[in-house]
């Protein structure tokens, strides 16, 4: 390879660099390898077969969903560390309504409703009393768990709505879980949301420089709370989807969620400290997450291997793309 | 408070009238804690004049700045606009009367790129309040070829954190020049510029007034104030101590003003 095309592909990935180019390009290569792997070994190694395709694209969809509202809520500037326990809760809570009759088409959307509020509390509250987001929604975390053994108990709450709604949420279509399309629907929502929505503009711009958003006349406060309702309804709406596939919710079941949504963020090119990110990023981080934990289940390598993986990960992509920021700032 | 009640809105539709200031503040009073900011001051900027606001640190010209921003309310005096007595209490009020801010720490976000950050908080949206990304990219390198040409941004989809101090600059003037404000205030706009840059910042606010666009330019430097400006406005210690237009001083007047007090 010439210098010039060197030249060239590093401006190509410099300019796309916040569309997550990199994350690309790295989710395409371990797809590559795992495909390339199981054309070599096609009996111990079944990664092109369609219940395996089935079952992680299922997997995916639950961290997926839900790390599309916690990557916008960081964009803005904030965290929520309570989401696992908000996504147990009301997923607990529509299962409740419908044991007791209610239908599922309206308890859905009433535990989505009830997320919305969980998140709006954890956003009043940080932005009311100036709270750092991080030790609201810890508090959150640990009240909301808390509180789902206190309404619930700690036993398994089972969860049978009517078979339409199951069709609806974890049908499948050829090797295409719904839920999965339901992904993938979220997905572009929230895209146009934050990439082509004036919102999504004011998501970054809060997030990037609260004083300069302030000074040109958006109301940071307003923008933060609904990025605070969205991760709600997102970890609301994880919740629907999990415990359609599973047919019952486990009260402990979200507990450790919300670091692994966080994890998908970070590992696609959202930033820590706000105003970068991008729903690519967040949607291949979710992916890659689970496209590792599959290719060592099929290894059938200790689930440990998939922290180990997962850590290294994180901390690759936040040196990455310190680096890549690093050099921007040199540059000019 | 509906749009219609608000007397900003209702200053700003007045037509403008001879003989009456686009902008007066009436025995202006200021106070953080122990410090005097503003001692009553009286200050107005007329149709289609460049005002060169100047003085030494602390001498209140910030505050004057930031008052006439909407972001610092005074403590006792009156705002008139179009001789309407208005109340700036933010962004939004000085905004509606088409007052525009450049600040010496640029409002910009350095993560977005210099389309979106000309069009922040004001982004051209059509149908459910999508962006026109064509639109606003059109205006960008329209507004950053015609109207300001400094720094030479070749790429309206960098991130403004790539810029450099005076490119950074230029995208806020952008800014204000896209979206046709009556005033400009600029604290220290040329600070970070470079010679050439400055020249044409200067001119381009002598244009502006041409195209009826009032400037208030605060500087250290007395020779770009004398450049371009209308009228002086020496302060001290948060009071006026010289104001006067151009005809009636020279530049070693106001060096002496400036220093001497």
């Amino acid at each position: 390879m010439d210098v010039t095309m060197i030249a060239r592909i590093s401006l190509f990935m410099h300019r796309y660099r916040e569309s997550a180019i990199d994350i690309l390009f790295l989710f395409l290569l371990v797809q590559l390898g795992a495909i390339i792997y199981s054309l070599i070994e096609p009996d111990t190694f079944r990664y092109i077969d369609s219940r395996n395709i089935t079952v992680t694209l299922k997997a995916i969809s639950v961290l997926g969903v839900m790390s599309m509202g916690v990557g916008i809520l960081m964009i803005a500037g904030e965290f929520d560390l309570s989401v696992g326990a908000s996504y147990t809760l009301t997923g607990i809570f529509m299962a409740r309504q419908v044991e007791s009759g209610m239908s599922v088409y309206l308890a859905a959307p009433l535990a989505i409703l009830a997320g919305v509020l969980i998140g709006l509390i954890n956003g009043t509250i940080t932005i009311r009393f100036g709270v750092p987001s991080f030790i609201t929604t810890l508090g959150a975390m640990l009240f909301w768990e808390g509180m789902t053994l206190f309404y619930h108990g700690a036993k398994s709450m089972r969860f049978r709505p009517e078979q339409s709604f199951v069709d609806l949420m974890s049908g499948q279509i050829w090797v295409i879980p719904a839920s999965f399309i339901w992904f993938v629907g979220v997905t572009l929502a929230c895209w146009a949301l934050l990439h082509h929505h004036k919102l999504g503009n004011h998501f970054y711009a809060v997030g990037g420089n609260k004083r300069a958003a302030t000074a040109i006349g958006i109301n940071p406060n307003r923008t933060k709370l609904i990025a605070f309702g969205l991760a709600g309804a997102s970890a609301a709406l994880a919740g629907i989807l999990a415990a359609t596939r599973v047919g019952a919710i486990q009260p402990g079941q979200g507990s450790g969620l919300e670091l692994q949504a966080i994890a998908a963020c970070v590992i696609g090119g959202v930033a820590l400290n706000g105003g970068r990110g991008s729903i690519l990023g967040v949607f291949l981080g979710a992916a890659l997450i689970y496209t590792i934990q599959d290719i060592l289940l099929l290894a059938r390598a200790p689930g440990f291997y998939l922290d180990i993986f997962v850590g290294l990960l994180i901390v690759g992509a936040a040196i990455f793309n310190q680096m890549i920021r690093r050099q921007q700032r040199a540059e000019s | 408070m509906t749009a219609a009640e608000n007397p900003c809105e209702q200053a700003a539709a007045r037509p403008p009238q001879d003989g009456v200031s686009l902008l007066e503040l009436r025995g202006i009073c200021k106070r953080y804690g122990p410090v005097e900011a503003l001692r009553s001051l009286d200050f107005q900027i007329n149709q289609r004049e460049v005002i060169g606001l100047l003085g030494d640190n602390g001498a209140g010209k910030s505050t004057l700045i930031k008052m006439m921003s909407g972001v610092v309310a005074p403590d006792s005096g009156t705002i008139l606009a179009n001789g309407m007595e208005v109340q700036l209490n933010s962004r939004r009020d000085s905004e509606r009367l088409g007052i525009e801010t450049i600040y010496q720490d640029t409002a910009l976000v350095d993560s977005m790129s210099v389309i979106r950050n000309v069009f922040m908080g004001r982004e051209i949206t059509g149908w459910l309040g999508f962006m026109n990304h064509r639109k606003m990219r059109e205006i960008t390198e329209d507004v950053l070829r015609s109207a300001v040409q400094i720094g030479g941004i070749d790429d309206p989809h960098k991130t403004v954190g790539e810029l450099s101090g005076g490119q950074k600059q230029a995208v806020a003037i952008a800014r204000a020049v896209y979206f046709k404000r009556l005033i400009l205030l600029l604290d220290e706009p040329t600070s970070a510029l470079a010679v050439r840059a400055t020249e044409s910042l200067l001119a381009y606010i002598r244009q502006l007034k041409e195209e009826g666009v009032s400037s208030v330019l605060v500087t250290h430097n007395l020779y770009h104030a004398y450049q371009v400006c209308d009228r002086f406005v020496v302060m001290s210690h948060g009071t006026k101590v010289l104001d006067c237009p151009k005809e009636q001083t020279s530049l070693e007047a106001l060096t002496e003003a400036v220093i001497m007090n």
